[in-house]
């Protein structure tokens, strides 16, 4: 999980290319690295953020590859970042993923120097000796991956020549085709600001970068690859006069949840529009759905899997995606497996989704990135639409998940004759309320501030709710414990009882979704068992409800099924004042990366 | 670098009271007018007259702002901010720009609608002179505003008093659009006050003692938002200059030419758009409901048969089933003064609710989050989240 950029062009490729790394830094940020070709290569990397890098000038070096590392194999030090050489110094690689094979690789490379712990450094090496046969950069790679296992994105370069050679492996890896030059990034935010158009290529593609030209070889043929425009707006990805990414995309809901619901919904119907296609018949024989994800995007599927059931009167079930191990259910042919990854990079749900194909079962992608690899691995996507989110700590896209998911269930209730058009209009309705209601909860940012300031000090903080207040407690548990290193935790309200209560102190403050439909008397009963050892109670309370025994109180507006949704943004905005207190690096937390590519 | 532009310095950090309850949770110069913030037009004259980075002072409700203009790149300009921590008057908001100024500057207005031509007229003529540079324009109600009083030549502003009281000698008044040097930032620490607020045109009134200030002389739009009303005028002449977005496709509905709807906006069945109209995005209207000369923000619904006339429906407010907000003339006290004559049906803020059959009187303010209950009728000013039931 890193950080790709590569540049072949008319400019000088060191400062193309550092921007390019500033732009990936969310995706991994221990350590960076460039490699400028010229007659010799000019490698600098090491340990740090890419800001501690510094690029050495050259102004006639017009081809570059530079990395952003997030550590898998070896810590990040000076000599584990990449870019990875050789013993001659003549070849270059960037390279993310995990070479599985790595440890065979080195023994049977026994005679050669290594200088890092990492598992890429084999890849140079190899290079190398392909090169001292006589084969030109891109025989030698086509001759190396074939030696490789495991997951990879790779870009190589060598001394005196300027070109570049990559190629992916369950690895993203984009080509951007600007003016006056080529890109490669393992993401299109390297290199928007200087193109839109862009190819993704596929596993085994191998690609060639040299002056005015791109090649792109498949199974040893090379292939007229095509070029996609991609909509996102560069400026987007910028902070927009915040001082975090985070609060700035919290803020961004009522936007980005208006697009997730642009032209999709249909009241006078009572219908959902999407494009998807099944086989005729497909959906209303459908058994069971199964959600694959991780983290954020687990929590969406949980919050979504009762949506199913109670929407559509479908049977849902929801994995880790690297806990899944029932491929496709029980009836593969009747099963609907639903990968829920933001990036649509998430190699465990990538894995999981592929399991599931493989047995049988009909696979959709519910995903924020256009052209991303879940997306072209599975016949049906649908798009979230909440741009692109740079604070590692997922907010808005949580909101447009859960939202698309409803959209889905809909969707799903009205193909199988399970639900009214004025049940859906209902539902719709709601949904259609929420970036109202959640900007009510915005604008109360300063009360959640004052709370979240007189009790930063705190030792732990407990999240509790129950039906779809349950997923949002563990959503509010894991962005305060992300960005704060807080320990915070979530359970169902009722399992307070049953075992946490040993942890709650008057030090641990317990913070409750208590919106209508999740039973409030008897989370208040559970909040009361925990005041009564003197822990603080904080809630997010439906505003038909008053609840005096509360030590702080914030209201949520009216919303059905997605007032916990709402109460959310409350925790998502406690979570950020708490972190900001204590100034922690809010949109890069240490030890964690954005899209998380690695297994 | 030769050749560059000015900055343009624009504050918004108002809190604009008088607009309340639109005001109670944004910032004046993020009213909409056609869809469009006020503050939108005004970085569109500055971007028009060719100026392309802008410094906005920002305070009040600020993320409003930061959301909606980001860095600027969506209308070809630079935006950096700043922020005015108290609110102390123009003069110590453009104050608050200074670390980020070393050239000369203009500087506007962020809730005044004016051309690009005033804008580089202004820099024009800086540029020429040096500065400082006050532009001037003719108003219906100088008392309103600042009264402008010019030398023979017409070239020189001779003084400038602040909504007199006395007999006034001119129908020109402050059009907002200034031209600086930096030294203007130590005019005005040293420029005192005894209101606790410092406005540009006192520290201009104590330059005019020893310096001649220019002036730029400007007859094209000028459209300012006082008062609640104001903004159904402006709103009503800026709906039909906007066309191109999306209407509903359906031919059940009828919708006037000068309106301008939002994207995603659901409209029933026989549902009546008339002239003047803004309807702001994923708001929805039901069947049957007449909506005429009124200002509909975001993600509000008017439900089925309403009738709402020359009103202002604020953000996520909910307007309820045969809701009749008739319009007409009506008579308003603001700040002591009594404005007769004035067409407003009545402003529903943020959040609020409408139930079935309410009937709103002329010149209603209900506030932001109140509830008014089905078959209420209602009339004068309703606290922010009251709770209004019947009998």
């Amino acid at each position: 999980m890193c950080g790709i950029v590569g540049y072949l062009g008319e400019d000088p490729a060191g400062p193309i290319v550092y921007k390019g790394l500033q732009n990936l830094e969310y995706r991994g940020y221990d350590s960076a690295g460039v490699a400028l070709v010229g007659e010799e290569l000019t490698v600098q990397k090491r340990s740090g953020e890419v800001g501690a890098l510094s690029v050495p000038e050259i102004p006639s070096a017009v081809c570059g590859i530079g990395h952003t590392r997030w550590s898998t194999h070896g810590p990040p030090t000076d000599e584990n970042a990449h870019p990875h050489t050789g013993l001659t110094g003549e070849v270059a690689v960037v390279h993310n993923g995990i070479i599985e094979n790595y440890e065979s690789l080195r023994e049977s490379l026994s005679d050669r120097t290594f200088t890092s712990q990492t598992d890429t450094e084999v890849i140079p090496h190899l290079l190398e000796i392909e090169l001292e046969n006589g084969h030109d950069l891109y025989t030698a790679l086509n001759r190396v991956v074939s030696q490789l296992e495991g997951s990879f994105a790779i870009c190589a370069v060598h001394a005196g020549r300027n070109e570049i050679v990559a190629t992916r492996n369950q690895s993203p890896l984009v080509l951007g085709h600007a003016k006056d030059g080529v890109f490669l990034g393992s993401d299109v935010t390297a290199f928007l600001e200087h193109t839109r158009d862009v190819t993704y290529l596929e596993d085994g593609d191998i690609a060639v970068l040299r002056p005015g030209d791109v090649h792109v070889y498949r199974d040893g043929t090379e292939i007229a690859y095509p070029i996609e425009t991609v909509e996102w707006e560069a400026d987007a990805a910028e902070k927009g006069g915040y001082e975090h990414f985070m609060r700035k995309e919290i803020h961004e809901q009522p936007a980005s949840l208006r697009q997730t619901l642009s032209g999709r919904i249909d009241l006078d119907r009572g219908a959902v529009e999407l494009d998807l296609e099944f086989p005729k018949g497909y959906l209303s024989s459908v058994e069971e759905i199964q959600f694959v994800a991780c983290g954020t995007s687990y929590y969406a599927s949980l919050y979504a899997a009762r949506l199913f059931e109670e929407i559509a009167d479908i049977r849902a079930t929801v994995s880790i995606a690297s806990e899944y191990t029932f491929d496709g259910g029980r009836d593969p042919w009747r099963t609907l497996t639903i990968a829920v990854t933001q990036s649509g990079e998430t190699a465990d749900t990538l894995g999981a989704i592929r399991r599931a194909k493989r047995a049988g079962a009909q696979t959709l992608a519910v995903t924020n990135m256009l052209g991303s690899s879940v997306s072209r691995e599975v016949k049906n996507s649908v798009f979230i639409r909440a741009g692109p989110e740079i604070g590692v700590a997922a907010t808005k896209t949580f909101a447009s998940q859960v939202t698309t998911l409803a959209l889905l269930a809909v969707y799903l209730g009205r193909e199988r004759g399970v639900l009214s058009p004025s049940d859906a209009r209902s539902i719709l309705e709601d949904l259609r309320g929420l970036p109202g209601g959640i900007q009510q909860v915005l604008d109360k940012e300063a009360s959640v501030k004052e709370a979240a300031v007189a009790y930063q000090d705190s030792d732990a903080f407990f999240f509790v709710g129950r039906r779809h207040g349950y997923p949002v407690a563990l959503e509010g548990a894991l962005k305060l414990k992300e960005i704060s290193y807080d320990h915070a935790e979530g359970f169902a309200a009722g399992e307070l009882k049953h075992g946490p209560l040993a942890l709650v102190t008057d030090n641990t403050p317990v913070l409750a979704v208590l919106t209508d439909g999740g039973n409030i008397p008897n989370t208040v009963n559970n909040l009361v068992e925990a005041q009564t050892r003197g822990a603080p109670a904080i809630g997010a309370i439906s505003e038909s409800h008053e609840i005096d025994s509360l030590d702080v109180g914030f209201e949520v507006p009216d919303a059905g099924l997605f007032e916990p949704l709402i109460a959310n943004v409350y925790f998502q905005l406690f979570a950020y004042h708490v972190a900001n207190e204590k100034g922690r690096p809010i949109d890069k937390p240490r030890n964690l990366a954005k899209s998380v590519t690695v297994g | 670098m030769a050749n560059q532009t000015p900055p343009a310095v624009i504050l918004a950090a108002g809190e604009g009271r008088r607009l309340e309850p639109l005001t109670n949770r944004r910032p004046k110069p993020m009213l909409p007018v056609a869809n469009r913030p006020l503050l939108e037009y005004v970085v569109e004259a500055v971007e028009n007259a060719g100026l392309d980075r802008i410094i906005f002072v920002v305070g009040y409700y600020e993320e409003r702002i930061r959301n909606h203009f980001g860095d600027g790149d969506s209308w070809d300009v630079d935006i950096e901010y700043v922020t005015q921590e108290k609110q102390l008057g123009t003069a110590h908001a453009l104050l608050q720009a200074a670390p980020l100024i070393n050239e000369p500057f203009v500087l506007l207005n962020g809730d005044r609608i004016v051309e690009s031509k005033l804008v580089s007229d202004v820099q024009e003529t800086l540029e020429t002179t040096g500065g400082p540079v006050v532009s001037v324009t003719h108003a219906e109600n100088p008392r309103h505003y600042g009264v402008v009083e010019l030398d023979g030549s017409a070239t020189r502003i001779q003084s400038i008093t602040e909504k007199p009281t006395g007999p006034i000698q001119s129908n020109l008044i402050n059009a907002g659009v200034y031209g600086f040097d930096q030294s203007i930032f130590e005019e005005i620490t040293q420029t005192t006050t005894d209101s606790g607020e410092l406005a540009i045109t006192t520290t201009l009134t104590n330059l005019l003692a020893d310096q001649d200030v220019h002036v730029v002389q400007y007859r094209g739009q000028w459209l300012d938002v006082s008062y609640l009303w104001d903004l159904l005028t402006v709103n009503a002449a800026l709906a039909g200059q906007r066309s191109g977005e999306r209407s509903p496709e359906s031919d059940k509905v009828s919708i006037a030419a000068d309106t301008a709807i939002g994207s995603d906006v659901e409209i029933g069945p026989h549902a009546s758009i008339g002239g003047g109209t803004a309807i702001g995005a994923n708001a929805t209207v039901e069947a049957n409901a007449v909506i005429i000369n009124s200002i509909i923000f975001p993600d509000t619904v008017i439900e089925a048969g309403a009738v709402v006339r020359d009103a202002v429906i604020s953000e996520n407010a909910r307007v309820g089933a045969n809701v009749t907000i008739a319009g007409g003339d009506t008579q308003m006290v603001v700040d002591g003064t009594v404005y007769k004559d004035i067409a407003l049906g009545g402003v529903v803020g943020d959040n609020a609710t409408l139930g079935g059959a309410v009937t709103i009187a002329p010149g209603t303010v209900v506030g932001d989050g109140a509830s008014i209950d089905d078959g209420g009728i209602i009339s004068g000013h309703i606290e922010s989240d009251a709770i209004v039931r019947r009998g």
